[in-house]
Protein backbone atom coordinates (compact mmCIF):
# COMPACT_ATOMS: atom_id res chain seq x y z
CA UNK A 1 0.00 0.00 0.00
CA UNK A 2 1.39 3.68 -0.64
CA UNK A 3 2.18 5.66 1.55
CA UNK A 4 -0.42 8.07 1.50
CA UNK A 5 -2.99 5.86 1.22
CA UNK A 6 -1.68 4.49 5.10
CA UNK A 7 -1.78 7.87 5.99
CA UNK A 8 -5.06 7.58 5.58
CA UNK A 9 -5.97 4.53 7.42
CA UNK A 10 -4.83 5.68 10.06
CA UNK A 11 -6.56 7.10 12.77
CA UNK A 12 -6.03 10.84 13.59
CA UNK A 13 -5.37 11.76 17.21
CA UNK A 14 -8.13 12.16 19.33
CA UNK A 15 -8.41 12.77 23.13
CA UNK A 16 -11.08 11.46 25.33
CA UNK A 17 -11.37 12.96 29.21
CA UNK A 18 -13.21 11.71 31.30
CA UNK A 19 -14.51 12.84 34.85
CA UNK A 20 -16.56 11.66 37.39
CA UNK A 21 -18.51 13.41 39.89
CA UNK A 22 -21.55 14.50 42.12
CA UNK A 23 -24.03 16.83 40.49
CA UNK A 24 -24.70 17.66 43.70
CA UNK A 25 -21.17 17.99 45.30
CA UNK A 26 -19.78 21.62 46.04
CA UNK A 27 -17.03 21.53 43.94
CA UNK A 28 -18.33 20.17 41.10
CA UNK A 29 -17.80 21.65 38.26
CA UNK A 30 -20.36 20.07 35.47
CA UNK A 31 -22.07 23.49 35.02
CA UNK A 32 -18.89 25.34 34.20
CA UNK A 33 -17.74 22.57 31.55
CA UNK A 34 -21.65 23.35 29.80
CA UNK A 35 -20.82 26.93 29.76
CA UNK A 36 -17.45 26.83 28.52
CA UNK A 37 -18.81 25.09 25.41
CA UNK A 38 -20.24 27.65 23.87
CA UNK A 39 -21.56 26.47 20.74
CA UNK A 40 -23.39 23.29 20.25
CA UNK A 41 -25.16 22.73 17.08
CA UNK A 42 -26.71 18.81 18.31
CA UNK A 43 -27.59 17.64 21.86
CA UNK A 44 -29.62 14.00 22.42
CA UNK A 45 -30.34 12.43 25.02
CA UNK A 46 -30.90 8.38 26.11
CA UNK A 47 -33.46 7.58 28.61
CA UNK A 48 -33.37 3.61 29.19
CA UNK A 49 -36.75 1.96 30.07
CA UNK A 50 -38.65 5.08 29.57
CA UNK A 51 -41.82 5.32 26.85
CA UNK A 52 -43.36 8.70 27.59
CA UNK A 53 -41.05 11.87 29.18
CA UNK A 54 -42.15 13.62 32.38
CA UNK A 55 -43.85 16.75 31.73
CA UNK A 56 -41.32 18.91 33.55
CA UNK A 57 -38.67 17.20 31.19
CA UNK A 58 -40.58 17.72 27.92
CA UNK A 59 -41.07 21.50 28.20
CA UNK A 60 -37.18 21.86 28.61
CA UNK A 61 -37.16 20.22 25.62
CA UNK A 62 -39.70 21.78 23.32
CA UNK A 63 -38.20 25.43 24.39
CA UNK A 64 -34.75 25.42 23.81
CA UNK A 65 -34.99 28.95 22.66
CA UNK A 66 -34.94 30.93 19.24
CA UNK A 67 -31.55 31.72 17.75
CA UNK A 68 -31.48 33.62 14.34
CA UNK A 69 -29.59 33.61 11.47
CA UNK A 70 -28.38 36.76 9.93
CA UNK A 71 -27.44 36.65 6.33
CA UNK A 72 -24.41 39.19 5.17
CA UNK A 73 -23.69 40.90 8.31
CA UNK A 74 -20.55 43.10 8.43
CA UNK A 75 -18.31 42.42 11.31
CA UNK A 76 -17.78 45.64 12.59
CA UNK A 77 -21.26 45.55 13.26
CA UNK A 78 -20.28 42.99 16.15
CA UNK A 79 -17.68 45.83 17.75
CA UNK A 80 -19.93 48.67 17.57
CA UNK A 81 -20.75 50.49 20.70
CA UNK A 82 -24.58 50.09 20.70
CA UNK A 83 -24.38 46.53 20.28
CA UNK A 84 -21.59 45.80 22.88
CA UNK A 85 -23.57 48.35 25.41
CA UNK A 86 -27.09 46.59 24.30
CA UNK A 87 -26.51 42.90 24.27
CA UNK A 88 -22.71 42.03 24.81
CA UNK A 89 -22.60 43.64 28.61
CA UNK A 90 -25.66 42.83 29.25
CA UNK A 91 -26.32 39.52 28.68
CA UNK A 92 -24.88 36.37 27.15
CA UNK A 93 -24.70 37.28 23.16
CA UNK A 94 -23.61 33.86 21.13
CA UNK A 95 -22.62 34.97 17.52
CA UNK A 96 -21.07 31.84 15.00
CA UNK A 97 -20.13 32.34 11.72
CA UNK A 98 -22.50 30.10 9.52
CA UNK A 99 -20.84 28.25 6.53
CA UNK A 100 -17.44 28.99 7.13
CA UNK A 101 -15.01 26.54 7.20
CA UNK A 102 -12.40 26.76 9.86
CA UNK A 103 -9.80 25.14 7.69
CA UNK A 104 -10.28 26.98 4.47
CA UNK A 105 -12.62 30.37 5.39
CA UNK A 106 -12.12 33.16 7.57
CA UNK A 107 -14.29 32.17 10.76
CA UNK A 108 -15.47 34.45 13.58
CA UNK A 109 -17.00 34.07 16.85
CA UNK A 110 -18.66 35.85 19.60
CA UNK A 111 -17.69 34.40 23.10
CA UNK A 112 -20.10 35.47 25.46
CA UNK A 113 -19.87 37.18 28.35
CA UNK A 114 -20.30 35.19 31.45
CA UNK A 115 -21.31 36.32 34.78
CA UNK A 116 -20.76 33.06 36.69
CA UNK A 117 -16.93 32.98 36.12
CA UNK A 118 -15.60 36.97 35.62
CA UNK A 119 -12.22 36.03 34.70
CA UNK A 120 -12.86 33.91 32.10
CA UNK A 121 -14.14 34.58 28.93
CA UNK A 122 -15.38 37.75 29.18
CA UNK A 123 -17.47 39.05 25.72
CA UNK A 124 -14.42 38.63 23.09
CA UNK A 125 -14.51 38.16 19.39
CA UNK A 126 -12.43 35.24 17.63
CA UNK A 127 -11.38 35.89 14.38
CA UNK A 128 -9.84 32.79 13.07
CA UNK A 129 -8.57 34.22 9.40
CA UNK A 130 -6.08 33.14 6.57
CA UNK A 131 -2.75 35.39 6.00
CA UNK A 132 -3.58 37.06 3.26
CA UNK A 133 -6.77 38.63 5.17
CA UNK A 134 -4.70 38.71 8.48
CA UNK A 135 -2.11 40.66 6.39
CA UNK A 136 -4.45 43.13 5.54
CA UNK A 137 -6.50 43.45 8.39
CA UNK A 138 -3.56 44.67 10.34
CA UNK A 139 -5.14 43.38 13.57
CA UNK A 140 -2.11 41.93 15.88
CA UNK A 141 -2.88 38.28 16.05
CA UNK A 142 -1.11 35.02 16.96
CA UNK A 143 -0.45 32.49 14.50
CA UNK A 144 -2.54 28.94 14.63
CA UNK A 145 -1.25 26.15 16.91
CA UNK A 146 -2.41 23.88 14.10
CA UNK A 147 -1.53 25.39 11.10
CA UNK A 148 2.32 24.06 10.45
CA UNK A 149 5.78 24.88 9.94
CA UNK A 150 4.36 27.95 7.33
CA UNK A 151 2.03 29.57 8.95
CA UNK A 152 -1.07 30.18 6.86
CA UNK A 153 -4.05 30.91 10.07
CA UNK A 154 -4.07 33.45 12.37
CA UNK A 155 -6.14 33.63 15.55
CA UNK A 156 -7.36 37.79 16.57
CA UNK A 157 -9.13 37.58 19.69
CA UNK A 158 -10.82 41.16 20.77
CA UNK A 159 -12.07 41.66 24.16
CA UNK A 160 -15.33 43.76 23.69
CA UNK A 161 -15.73 44.15 27.09
CA UNK A 162 -12.36 45.16 27.88
CA UNK A 163 -12.06 48.94 29.68
CA UNK A 164 -9.62 50.30 27.25
CA UNK A 165 -12.60 49.41 24.37
CA UNK A 166 -14.27 52.23 24.04
CA UNK A 167 -15.43 54.99 21.69
CA UNK A 168 -12.92 56.96 22.24
CA UNK A 169 -9.89 54.65 22.35
CA UNK A 170 -7.18 54.14 19.85
CA UNK A 171 -7.53 50.60 20.11
CA UNK A 172 -11.25 50.91 19.18
CA UNK A 173 -10.85 53.06 16.60
CA UNK A 174 -8.14 50.56 15.40
CA UNK A 175 -10.78 47.96 15.09
CA UNK A 176 -13.28 49.48 13.72
CA UNK A 177 -10.92 51.00 10.84
CA UNK A 178 -9.63 47.63 10.32
CA UNK A 179 -13.10 45.72 10.12
CA UNK A 180 -14.96 48.52 8.64
CA UNK A 181 -12.90 50.73 6.33
CA UNK A 182 -9.55 48.00 5.58
CA UNK A 183 -11.12 44.59 4.66
CA UNK A 184 -14.81 44.41 5.58
CA UNK A 185 -15.47 41.09 6.30
CA UNK A 186 -19.25 39.99 5.90
CA UNK A 187 -20.43 36.75 7.26
CA UNK A 188 -23.75 34.96 7.67
CA UNK A 189 -24.21 34.85 11.49
CA UNK A 190 -25.63 32.39 13.95
CA UNK A 191 -26.92 34.69 16.87
CA UNK A 192 -28.49 34.24 20.00
CA UNK A 193 -29.03 36.39 23.38
CA UNK A 194 -29.37 34.65 27.01
CA UNK A 195 -30.70 37.58 29.23
CA UNK A 196 -32.79 36.93 31.80
CA UNK A 197 -36.04 39.05 31.93
CA UNK A 198 -35.76 40.11 28.59
CA UNK A 199 -36.96 38.42 24.63
CA UNK A 200 -34.30 37.17 22.49
CA UNK A 201 -36.72 39.37 20.35
CA UNK A 202 -34.49 42.86 20.75
CA UNK A 203 -32.07 41.07 19.03
CA UNK A 204 -34.21 40.85 16.13
CA UNK A 205 -35.12 44.06 16.13
CA UNK A 206 -31.80 45.47 16.33
CA UNK A 207 -30.51 43.78 12.83
CA UNK A 208 -33.93 44.60 11.51
CA UNK A 209 -31.87 46.36 8.53
CA UNK A 210 -30.55 42.88 7.83
CA UNK A 211 -32.09 40.30 6.60
CA UNK A 212 -32.31 37.90 9.40
CA UNK A 213 -34.65 34.83 10.00
CA UNK A 214 -35.80 32.89 13.82
CA UNK A 215 -35.43 29.34 13.73
CA UNK A 216 -36.80 27.15 16.37
CA UNK A 217 -34.43 24.34 17.17
CA UNK A 218 -35.19 20.86 15.26
CA UNK A 219 -36.57 17.97 17.61
CA UNK A 220 -36.60 14.42 17.03
CA UNK A 221 -38.25 11.57 19.10
CA UNK A 222 -37.73 7.69 18.93
CA UNK A 223 -38.40 5.38 20.75
CA UNK A 224 -35.56 2.16 20.51
CA UNK A 225 -37.14 -1.01 21.13
CA UNK A 226 -35.28 -4.06 22.91
CA UNK A 227 -31.89 -1.93 22.47
CA UNK A 228 -28.85 -4.14 24.38
CA UNK A 229 -27.38 -1.45 27.10
CA UNK A 230 -24.08 -1.84 28.65
CA UNK A 231 -24.49 -2.38 32.53
CA UNK A 232 -22.19 0.42 34.40
CA UNK A 233 -21.53 1.11 37.39
CA UNK A 234 -20.83 4.90 38.99
CA UNK A 235 -17.69 3.68 40.75
CA UNK A 236 -16.00 2.26 38.19
CA UNK A 237 -14.63 4.76 35.52
CA UNK A 238 -12.55 2.04 33.91
CA UNK A 239 -14.94 -1.12 34.18
CA UNK A 240 -14.14 -4.02 35.93
CA UNK A 241 -14.38 -7.45 33.87
CA UNK A 242 -17.44 -9.48 34.00
CA UNK A 243 -19.19 -6.74 36.15
CA UNK A 244 -19.55 -3.48 34.31
CA UNK A 245 -18.39 -1.79 31.45
CA UNK A 246 -15.75 0.93 31.31
CA UNK A 247 -16.50 4.98 29.82
CA UNK A 248 -14.99 4.65 26.87
CA UNK A 249 -17.05 1.43 25.91
CA UNK A 250 -19.59 3.10 26.81
CA UNK A 251 -18.96 6.33 24.63
CA UNK A 252 -17.93 3.89 21.58
CA UNK A 253 -21.75 2.28 21.72
CA UNK A 254 -23.67 5.50 22.66
CA UNK A 255 -21.78 6.71 19.36
CA UNK A 256 -23.21 3.55 17.42
CA UNK A 257 -26.73 4.07 18.93
CA UNK A 258 -27.19 7.75 17.93
CA UNK A 259 -26.02 6.91 14.43
CA UNK A 260 -28.05 3.60 14.22
CA UNK A 261 -25.89 1.10 13.83
CA UNK A 262 -27.21 -2.46 14.01
CA UNK A 263 -25.75 -3.88 17.19
CA UNK A 264 -26.36 -7.69 16.13
CA UNK A 265 -23.60 -8.45 14.85
CA UNK A 266 -25.16 -10.85 12.09
CA UNK A 267 -22.99 -13.23 10.19
CA UNK A 268 -24.38 -12.10 6.72
CA UNK A 269 -24.06 -7.93 7.76
CA UNK A 270 -20.61 -6.28 6.24
CA UNK A 271 -21.11 -3.49 6.89
CA UNK A 272 -20.58 -3.72 10.95
CA UNK A 273 -19.07 -5.90 13.38
CA UNK A 274 -19.94 -3.75 16.51
CA UNK A 275 -21.98 -5.25 18.90
CA UNK A 276 -22.68 -4.12 22.66
CA UNK A 277 -19.82 -4.66 24.99
CA UNK A 278 -20.05 -7.37 27.82
CA UNK A 279 -21.60 -6.93 30.35
CA UNK A 280 -24.98 -5.94 28.75
CA UNK A 281 -28.87 -5.83 30.14
CA UNK A 282 -31.80 -6.20 27.27
CA UNK A 283 -33.89 -3.33 27.76
CA UNK A 284 -37.25 -3.20 26.14
CA UNK A 285 -37.11 0.27 24.89
CA UNK A 286 -35.47 3.26 25.55
CA UNK A 287 -36.36 6.99 24.73
CA UNK A 288 -34.11 8.99 22.40
CA UNK A 289 -34.53 12.71 21.65
CA UNK A 290 -32.16 14.57 19.33
CA UNK A 291 -32.40 18.24 19.07
CA UNK A 292 -30.43 20.42 16.70
CA UNK A 293 -29.74 24.08 16.07
CA UNK A 294 -27.64 26.66 17.66
CA UNK A 295 -28.57 25.67 21.35
CA UNK A 296 -27.12 27.83 24.07
CA UNK A 297 -25.19 26.46 26.95
CA UNK A 298 -27.67 27.58 29.49
CA UNK A 299 -30.50 25.90 27.84
CA UNK A 300 -28.18 22.81 27.95
CA UNK A 301 -28.25 23.20 31.97
CA UNK A 302 -31.46 23.62 32.42
CA UNK A 303 -31.97 19.96 30.52
CA UNK A 304 -29.34 18.65 32.63
CA UNK A 305 -31.43 19.98 35.69
CA UNK A 306 -34.51 17.76 34.55
CA UNK A 307 -32.37 15.09 33.57
CA UNK A 308 -31.24 14.53 37.34
CA UNK A 309 -34.85 15.79 38.51
CA UNK A 310 -36.51 12.58 35.96
CA UNK A 311 -34.52 10.70 39.14
CA UNK A 312 -37.02 12.48 42.24
CA UNK A 313 -39.88 9.54 41.48
CA UNK A 314 -38.23 5.95 41.56
CA UNK A 315 -37.43 4.53 38.28
CA UNK A 316 -36.21 1.79 36.08
CA UNK A 317 -33.06 2.91 34.61
CA UNK A 318 -29.86 2.91 36.02
CA UNK A 319 -28.35 6.15 34.28
CA UNK A 320 -29.24 8.01 31.60
CA UNK A 321 -27.09 9.89 29.00
CA UNK A 322 -26.83 13.52 27.32
CA UNK A 323 -24.19 13.95 24.55
CA UNK A 324 -23.88 17.60 23.22
CA UNK A 325 -21.88 18.30 19.99
CA UNK A 326 -20.47 21.11 19.04
CA UNK A 327 -19.95 23.09 15.91
CA UNK A 328 -17.40 21.18 13.84
CA UNK A 329 -16.06 24.57 12.01
CA UNK A 330 -16.38 26.87 15.22
CA UNK A 331 -12.93 28.73 16.02
CA UNK A 332 -12.85 27.68 19.91
CA UNK A 333 -13.97 24.36 21.44
CA UNK A 334 -13.98 25.04 25.50
CA UNK A 335 -13.40 28.61 26.32
CA UNK A 336 -10.73 30.19 24.65
CA UNK A 337 -9.05 26.74 23.16
CA UNK A 338 -8.73 26.48 19.90
CA UNK A 339 -10.79 24.20 17.60
CA UNK A 340 -9.55 22.60 14.07
CA UNK A 341 -11.36 20.41 11.49
CA UNK A 342 -8.52 18.13 10.23
CA UNK A 343 -10.77 15.12 9.50
CA UNK A 344 -13.67 15.40 11.12
CA UNK A 345 -13.62 18.31 13.67
CA UNK A 346 -15.21 16.87 16.55
CA UNK A 347 -15.61 18.10 19.76
CA UNK A 348 -18.42 16.97 21.92
CA UNK A 349 -19.01 16.09 25.37
CA UNK A 350 -21.35 13.29 27.25
CA UNK A 351 -22.94 13.03 30.69
CA UNK A 352 -23.73 9.67 32.02
CA UNK A 353 -25.83 10.74 35.12
CA UNK A 354 -26.54 7.86 37.54
CA UNK A 355 -29.69 7.32 39.62
CA UNK A 356 -27.53 8.65 42.61
CA UNK A 357 -26.99 11.40 41.04
CA UNK A 358 -23.12 10.84 40.40
CA UNK A 359 -22.38 11.35 37.16
CA UNK A 360 -19.42 11.00 34.50
CA UNK A 361 -18.56 13.69 31.95
CA UNK A 362 -16.27 12.84 28.83
CA UNK A 363 -14.88 15.36 26.69
CA UNK A 364 -13.78 14.36 23.18
CA UNK A 365 -11.87 16.55 20.66
CA UNK A 366 -10.43 15.21 17.26
CA UNK A 367 -6.80 16.20 16.23
CA UNK A 368 -6.49 20.02 15.74
CA UNK A 369 -7.40 20.71 19.55
CA UNK A 370 -6.31 21.62 22.18
CA UNK A 371 -7.25 19.29 25.46
CA UNK A 372 -10.26 19.84 26.57
CA UNK A 373 -10.51 21.37 30.49
CA UNK B 1 88.25 34.64 -35.08
CA UNK B 2 85.24 36.97 -36.40
CA UNK B 3 87.52 38.23 -39.14
CA UNK B 4 88.70 34.77 -40.01
CA UNK B 5 84.86 34.07 -40.74
CA UNK B 6 83.74 36.88 -42.66
CA UNK B 7 87.22 37.35 -44.81
CA UNK B 8 86.69 36.33 -47.99
CA UNK B 9 88.39 32.49 -48.95
CA UNK B 10 91.63 32.75 -50.45
CA UNK B 11 92.01 32.57 -54.27
CA UNK B 12 94.13 29.46 -53.75
CA UNK B 13 91.55 27.72 -51.42
CA UNK B 14 89.17 28.43 -53.93
CA UNK B 15 90.95 27.14 -57.22
CA UNK B 16 91.95 24.41 -55.10
CA UNK B 17 88.21 23.42 -54.38
CA UNK B 18 87.25 24.47 -57.55
CA UNK B 19 84.04 26.94 -55.79
CA UNK B 20 83.49 29.59 -58.69
CA UNK B 21 82.32 33.05 -57.23
CA UNK B 22 78.89 33.84 -57.98
CA UNK B 23 77.65 36.92 -58.79
CA UNK B 24 75.01 39.31 -57.13
CA UNK B 25 72.13 38.57 -59.22
CA UNK B 26 72.77 34.74 -59.53
CA UNK B 27 73.49 34.10 -55.87
CA UNK B 28 70.29 35.85 -55.45
CA UNK B 29 68.07 33.83 -57.44
CA UNK B 30 70.18 30.51 -55.73
CA UNK B 31 68.73 32.23 -52.57
CA UNK B 32 65.12 32.39 -53.74
CA UNK B 33 65.07 28.60 -55.69
CA UNK B 34 66.60 27.42 -52.41
CA UNK B 35 63.88 28.80 -49.96
CA UNK B 36 61.29 27.66 -52.54
CA UNK B 37 62.44 24.46 -52.16
CA UNK B 38 63.02 23.92 -48.45
CA UNK B 39 59.25 25.85 -47.68
CA UNK B 40 56.99 25.12 -50.78
CA UNK B 41 53.90 25.78 -48.97
CA UNK B 42 55.49 29.48 -48.45
CA UNK B 43 54.00 31.97 -50.85
CA UNK B 44 56.51 34.21 -52.47
CA UNK B 45 55.48 37.61 -51.16
CA UNK B 46 56.05 35.72 -47.74
CA UNK B 47 59.13 34.41 -48.13
CA UNK B 48 60.24 38.49 -49.92
CA UNK B 49 58.63 39.79 -46.22
CA UNK B 50 61.06 37.51 -44.26
CA UNK B 51 64.06 38.89 -46.41
CA UNK B 52 63.68 41.83 -45.84
CA UNK B 53 65.83 42.37 -42.69
CA UNK B 54 64.26 43.43 -40.06
CA UNK B 55 66.05 44.40 -36.92
CA UNK B 56 65.31 42.17 -33.80
CA UNK B 57 66.95 42.56 -30.89
CA UNK B 58 67.21 39.80 -28.70
CA UNK B 59 66.82 40.85 -25.25
CA UNK B 60 64.40 40.77 -22.78
CA UNK B 61 62.13 43.59 -21.89
CA UNK B 62 60.37 44.75 -19.04
CA UNK B 63 57.40 46.68 -19.75
CA UNK B 64 56.97 48.41 -16.30
CA UNK B 65 53.42 49.98 -15.80
CA UNK B 66 52.80 53.90 -14.95
CA UNK B 67 51.75 54.42 -11.66
CA UNK B 68 48.63 56.08 -12.01
CA UNK B 69 47.56 58.66 -9.92
CA UNK B 70 44.60 58.17 -7.77
CA UNK B 71 42.02 60.19 -8.07
CA UNK B 72 41.24 62.19 -4.94
CA UNK B 73 37.26 61.28 -3.67
CA UNK B 74 35.66 64.49 -3.66
CA UNK B 75 32.64 63.42 -1.36
CA UNK B 76 32.57 61.85 1.59
CA UNK B 77 33.24 58.09 2.81
CA UNK B 78 29.88 56.33 4.00
CA UNK B 79 31.32 55.76 7.72
CA UNK B 80 32.15 59.67 7.29
CA UNK B 81 28.14 60.38 6.16
CA UNK B 82 27.01 58.13 8.72
CA UNK B 83 28.73 59.96 11.56
CA UNK B 84 27.98 63.60 10.05
CA UNK B 85 24.42 62.18 9.77
CA UNK B 86 24.04 63.56 6.65
CA UNK B 87 21.02 61.97 5.66
CA UNK B 88 19.35 62.00 9.18
CA UNK B 89 16.31 64.32 8.79
CA UNK B 90 16.36 66.82 11.74
CA UNK B 91 13.15 66.16 14.34
CA UNK B 92 12.32 70.09 13.37
CA UNK B 93 11.98 69.24 9.49
CA UNK B 94 9.84 66.40 9.87
CA UNK B 95 6.99 68.21 9.02
CA UNK B 96 4.19 67.01 6.58
CA UNK B 97 3.64 70.17 5.02
CA UNK B 98 7.12 71.11 4.95
CA UNK B 99 7.10 68.26 1.97
CA UNK B 100 3.92 68.74 0.11
CA UNK B 101 6.20 70.38 -2.66
CA UNK B 102 8.04 67.56 -3.24
CA UNK B 103 4.93 65.55 -3.44
CA UNK B 104 3.58 68.02 -6.57
CA UNK B 105 6.85 67.26 -7.86
CA UNK B 106 6.55 63.83 -7.65
CA UNK B 107 3.34 64.09 -9.49
CA UNK B 108 4.58 66.04 -12.51
CA UNK B 109 7.60 63.95 -12.38
CA UNK B 110 5.41 61.02 -12.78
CA UNK B 111 2.95 62.76 -15.15
CA UNK B 112 6.00 63.62 -17.59
CA UNK B 113 7.33 60.02 -17.12
CA UNK B 114 4.22 58.16 -18.29
CA UNK B 115 3.22 60.81 -21.04
CA UNK B 116 0.33 62.43 -19.18
CA UNK B 117 -2.23 60.25 -17.59
CA UNK B 118 -5.22 59.66 -19.31
CA UNK B 119 -7.73 57.58 -18.46
CA UNK B 120 -7.16 55.62 -21.27
CA UNK B 121 -3.57 54.93 -21.08
CA UNK B 122 -2.73 50.68 -20.37
CA UNK B 123 -2.23 50.17 -16.56
CA UNK B 124 0.46 47.70 -17.38
CA UNK B 125 2.68 50.08 -18.79
CA UNK B 126 2.00 52.70 -16.20
CA UNK B 127 2.84 49.75 -13.43
CA UNK B 128 6.52 48.82 -14.92
CA UNK B 129 7.36 52.36 -15.38
CA UNK B 130 6.38 53.40 -11.35
CA UNK B 131 8.46 50.63 -10.38
CA UNK B 132 11.59 52.00 -11.92
CA UNK B 133 10.54 55.45 -11.01
CA UNK B 134 11.75 57.61 -8.38
CA UNK B 135 9.32 57.20 -5.23
CA UNK B 136 11.19 60.39 -3.24
CA UNK B 137 7.81 61.86 -2.40
CA UNK B 138 5.42 60.07 -3.19
CA UNK B 139 2.47 59.13 -0.96
CA UNK B 140 2.15 55.66 -0.24
CA UNK B 141 0.06 53.27 2.22
CA UNK B 142 1.03 49.96 3.61
CA UNK B 143 -1.99 47.78 2.25
CA UNK B 144 -0.89 44.43 3.38
CA UNK B 145 2.25 43.72 5.89
CA UNK B 146 3.36 40.72 7.55
CA UNK B 147 3.40 43.00 10.33
CA UNK B 148 0.11 43.79 11.12
CA UNK B 149 1.04 47.54 13.21
CA UNK B 150 2.92 48.31 9.69
CA UNK B 151 -0.83 48.03 7.86
CA UNK B 152 -2.62 51.69 7.12
CA UNK B 153 0.31 53.16 7.54
CA UNK B 154 0.11 56.58 4.96
CA UNK B 155 2.50 59.44 4.12
CA UNK B 156 5.51 60.89 2.08
CA UNK B 157 8.56 59.07 1.43
CA UNK B 158 11.38 61.04 1.80
CA UNK B 159 14.25 58.35 1.80
CA UNK B 160 14.64 55.44 0.01
CA UNK B 161 17.10 52.76 1.24
CA UNK B 162 18.45 49.44 0.00
CA UNK B 163 15.85 47.95 2.27
CA UNK B 164 13.88 50.80 3.87
CA UNK B 165 11.31 53.57 3.29
CA UNK B 166 11.36 56.90 5.44
CA UNK B 167 8.17 58.48 5.50
CA UNK B 168 6.80 61.31 7.31
CA UNK B 169 3.29 60.96 8.07
CA UNK B 170 0.30 63.87 8.29
CA UNK B 171 0.82 63.20 12.22
CA UNK B 172 4.43 64.98 11.30
CA UNK B 173 6.13 61.60 12.83
CA UNK B 174 9.03 60.02 10.49
CA UNK B 175 8.11 56.44 10.43
CA UNK B 176 10.65 54.05 9.18
CA UNK B 177 9.24 50.97 6.97
CA UNK B 178 10.79 47.86 5.57
CA UNK B 179 10.06 46.91 2.19
CA UNK B 180 10.42 43.32 3.08
CA UNK B 181 7.18 41.65 3.08
CA UNK B 182 5.34 44.63 2.68
CA UNK B 183 2.79 45.90 0.11
CA UNK B 184 2.45 49.40 -1.20
CA UNK B 185 -0.49 51.32 -2.45
CA UNK B 186 0.40 54.52 -4.84
CA UNK B 187 -2.24 56.59 -5.68
CA UNK B 188 -1.92 59.01 -8.66
CA UNK B 189 -4.46 61.07 -10.71
CA UNK B 190 -7.06 57.92 -9.81
CA UNK B 191 -4.68 54.76 -10.91
CA UNK B 192 -3.94 53.12 -7.21
CA UNK B 193 -1.15 50.85 -8.33
CA UNK B 194 0.00 47.77 -5.65
CA UNK B 195 3.77 47.68 -5.27
CA UNK B 196 5.52 44.56 -3.61
CA UNK B 197 7.97 45.95 -1.49
CA UNK B 198 10.88 43.08 -2.06
CA UNK B 199 10.47 43.69 -5.81
CA UNK B 200 12.12 47.30 -5.27
CA UNK B 201 14.90 45.91 -3.24
CA UNK B 202 17.23 47.43 -5.07
CA UNK B 203 20.16 50.00 -4.01
CA UNK B 204 19.37 52.85 -5.59
CA UNK B 205 22.34 52.98 -7.89
CA UNK B 206 21.14 50.68 -9.97
CA UNK B 207 17.81 52.04 -10.44
CA UNK B 208 17.02 53.47 -13.88
CA UNK B 209 16.18 57.15 -13.43
CA UNK B 210 15.50 57.54 -17.11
Amino acid sequence: MSAPLRRLRETPRHLLVCERSHVRHERSRHAARVRGHAYNCRVSFLIPECGVLPEPLKSVTTDMGEYYLVKNLPLHELVAQEFISAFVKTGSCYALSYNTRIDQDNTAALLPTDCHSPLKHIGKLILSVDKDTYEELGLQGRPSRYSGKKIMRYIITIDLTDSAFHSDSKKYKRVLWALRDKKPLEFDFLLSWHHTGADGSTLMSYFSKHQIQAHQPKITFSTLRNLQCPVLCSNELQGKPEESCSAQELFEWLGAVFSNVELDNKSFSFVSTYCCPEPSTMMDQAYLCTITGFILPEKIIQLLDQLCAYFDDPKLAQWVTLTVHGFADSPVSWRENEHGFQKGGENLYNFVVFRSLDYWLQMAVGANDDCPP
Amino acid sequence: MEKMIYSKLPVLATQHLGIQRQGSKQAEAFVKAFLKRSMPKMKDEAIQDKLTRKAVVLRHYLRRKKKEKRKKTKGFSAKQRREMQLFEIKPEQQKYELFLPLHELWKQYIRDLCNGLRPEAQPQMIQTKLLKADLHGAVVTVTKSKCPSYVGVTGIILQEMKHIFKIVTKEDKLKVIPKFNNVFSIEIDGFISYIYGSLTLTSLQSQDLS
